[in-house]
């Protein structure tokens, strides 16, 4: 009987065991690290010291600038797999086509997504020589500061707008038929089906795309900065993950790393939890 | 009704452009992959005049992807057979044996999904330093095992919720230990979950790079992700080599895609109607 009994703790303890070893206690540890010292003060308490330092340096204030200019750019990345999954529902001509093309590239790492375009958008690169023609450029996608982010920004939702696509698609399996068909027979135009029935039936995967897309961004192109730019030129496309990485992995300063660990998560908390809110209350007035 | 048909026709075409854009990138690496230093210098778009190998058995052999490879293989596979021996026992624990605490753990389980691997790599990494993992293929297995095995619970979880509990019930009736219920009964009715979870989990650990540039310091360790970001230094000069690299670590993905595209898909989106 106690055998009996035992079985549930026995079949749930080696996933237990990796979880709080290796995610759950590294994060207390962690915030408990960020307030120690690098170096000669290995250990010792610093108290707010590497906060103080994180926010007083350029490159990590950069950073976060850039996790702004994510959060702005954030409704068109959301929006462009909502339009195109909405066609596809709509059964444009070649539907199926193009769900199963568009998702392609989401299961690319960003290594060689970022390998790829590093080919294509070197200066004197295909895409440059292709705008030559119609007489545009060049342009220095990945050299040139005020538009090296976007490149980078734009190669990754190249990457992963069929991820948000299919998540559009599966919501979209969920809303009732019969709404779009009277929409439709009472000669209501696309804009108005979209804002009037699509949205409102579509409120909670909306939700979850954006918050998904959100945490994409800040937790997974450190493939596509590292391979593309090295978070240049002059420090323009570093994110907060890269920024840990550098200090971790070049510098070797960990408890300091770990103090911008602890700020990245507290922004992904914030954004997380405005998102939610703010979607909430302008879900509520539809 | 021929204005509306106009109109879709209208839309198809940007989205066929769109889906061009999609594939072209792929295609011209592997079209660059195929043509000599020379060739690729003078016309990089005209297509490569015949299939040449010579790129790929260098990038194979003298640069040492096939190493690169190898690793990699190992470490997916092994860290694929942890997330789903332990993701699915887990999942039947939670979801059919009722014991003090299952709720608790599950909500744990759920939290542990939301904290990025950023936030926790730099205690992590000093955590597997101090127990010598550090740079040791079960090092990296762990922790990718640690990685993905909530997002992995969680699926099975609720896949396994679904299983009406008279199957259980029944299956201990015949004298059925809970062992026997997980290997006789959960294990074989799991089937379809296990493939998702797994090709997805392959995915992810095949295509990751910051845990494996962490985790695996030395040049003889590097997994392929690794290998093609230091191919690029090598060959700066020589593109043709680069892009047979680039191509050697996309096709097992592009393979997996086109057996278990749907797969994929479905398990990407389960998280979206329950969460």
């Amino acid at each position: 009987m106690s055998a009996e009994r035992l079985a549930p703790f026995v079949l749930i303890a080696p996933a237990v065991l990796i979880i709080v070893l290796f995610r759950l206690w590294p994060l207390l540890l962690g915030v408990n690290f960020s307030f120690t010292g690098d170096g000669d003060r290995n250990g010792a308490a610093v108290g707010l010291d590497n906060y103080a330092e994180l926010f007083a340096d350029p490159l990590f204030r950069g950073a976060l600038r850039n996790v702004g200019w994510l959060v702005l750019l954030l409704p068109v990345a959301v929006a462009i797999p909502g339009m195109l999954a909405t066609f596809i529902y709509l059964r444009v001509p070649g539907h199926r086509l193009y769900r199963s093309v568009y998702f392609f590239p989401a299961v690319l790492s960003p290594v060689i997504v970022g390998s790829i375009f590093n080919l294509l958008l070197s200066f004197d690169g295909p895409l440059n020589s292709l705008l030559d023609v119609v007489g545009i450029g060049p342009v220095d996608w990945l050299g040139d500061s005020k538009v090296a982010l976007f490149t980078v920004v734009g190669v990754h939702v190249w990457a992963t707008f069929g991820m948000a696509l299919v998540v559009f698609l599966s919501g979209f399996a969920t809303l009732d038929p019969a709404l779009l068909d009277a929409a439709r027979s009472d000669g209501a135009a696309l804009p108005q089906v979209i804002r009037h029935v699509i949205i409102p039936g579509l409120s909670r995967t909306i939700q979850f795309v954006f918050v998904t897309t959100m945490i994409g961004m800040l937790t997974s192109m450190f493939g596509l900065i590292y391979v593309m730019t090295s978070g240049g030129p002059g420090g323009s496309t570093y994110l907060p993950e890269y920024y840990i990485w550098i200090q971790q992995g070049q510098m070797n300063r960990p408890a300091f790393a770990s103090a911008a660990s602890t700020v990245l998560f507290l922004v992904m908390l914030v954004v997380g939890l405005a998102q939610v809110s703010f979607l909430r209350r302008t879900g509520k007035e539809d | 009704m021929l204005g509306a048909r106009m109109s879709r026709w209208l839309i198809a075409v940007p989205m066929a452009l769109l889906a061009l854009a999609t594939v072209y990138p792929l295609v011209f690496t592997a079209n660059a992959a195929m043509k000599t230093r020379r060739d690729y210098i003078l016309d990089r778009f005209s297509l490569a005049d015949t299939l040449r190998w010579d790129n790929i058995s260098t990038a194979w052999t003298t640069a040492g992807t096939a190493r690169y490879f190898f690793n990699s293989v190992l470490v997916v596979a092994g860290a694929v057979t942890l997330l789903l021996l332990f993701g699915s026992m887990a999942g039947f624990a939670l979801s059919h044996l009722r014991f003090r605490g299952s709720r608790a753990l599950l909500l744990g389980c759920l939290a542990a999904l939301f904290v990025p691997f950023q936030v926790i790599m730099v205690p992590l990494v000093r955590t597997m330093a101090d127990t010598g993992l550090v740079d040791t293929y079960p090092g990296l297995i762990l922790a990718y095992t640690a990685q993905f095995l909530p997002f992995t619970i969680y699926l099975m979880t609720s896949y396994y919720s679904a299983i009406p509990a008279e199957i259980v019930d029944a299956a201990r009736i015949d004298g059925n230990t809970p062992y026997g219920v997980y290997r006789r009964i959960m294990l074989p009715i799991g089937r379809p979950a296990l493939l998702s979870v797994g090709v997805l989990n392959a995915l992810f650990c095949w295509n990751d790079v910051l845990i494996a540039l962490l985790m695996m310091p030395s040049a003889e360790h590097r997994t392929l992700m690794v290998g093609v970001t230091s191919l690029r230094g090598q060959y700066t000069a020589d593109i043709p080599t680069f892009a047979s690299g680039v191509l050697i670590a996309a096709v097992p993905v592009l393979a997996v895609y086109l057996f278990f595209q749907r797969r994929i898909a479905d398990a990407v989106t389960a998280g979206s109607t329950k969460g």
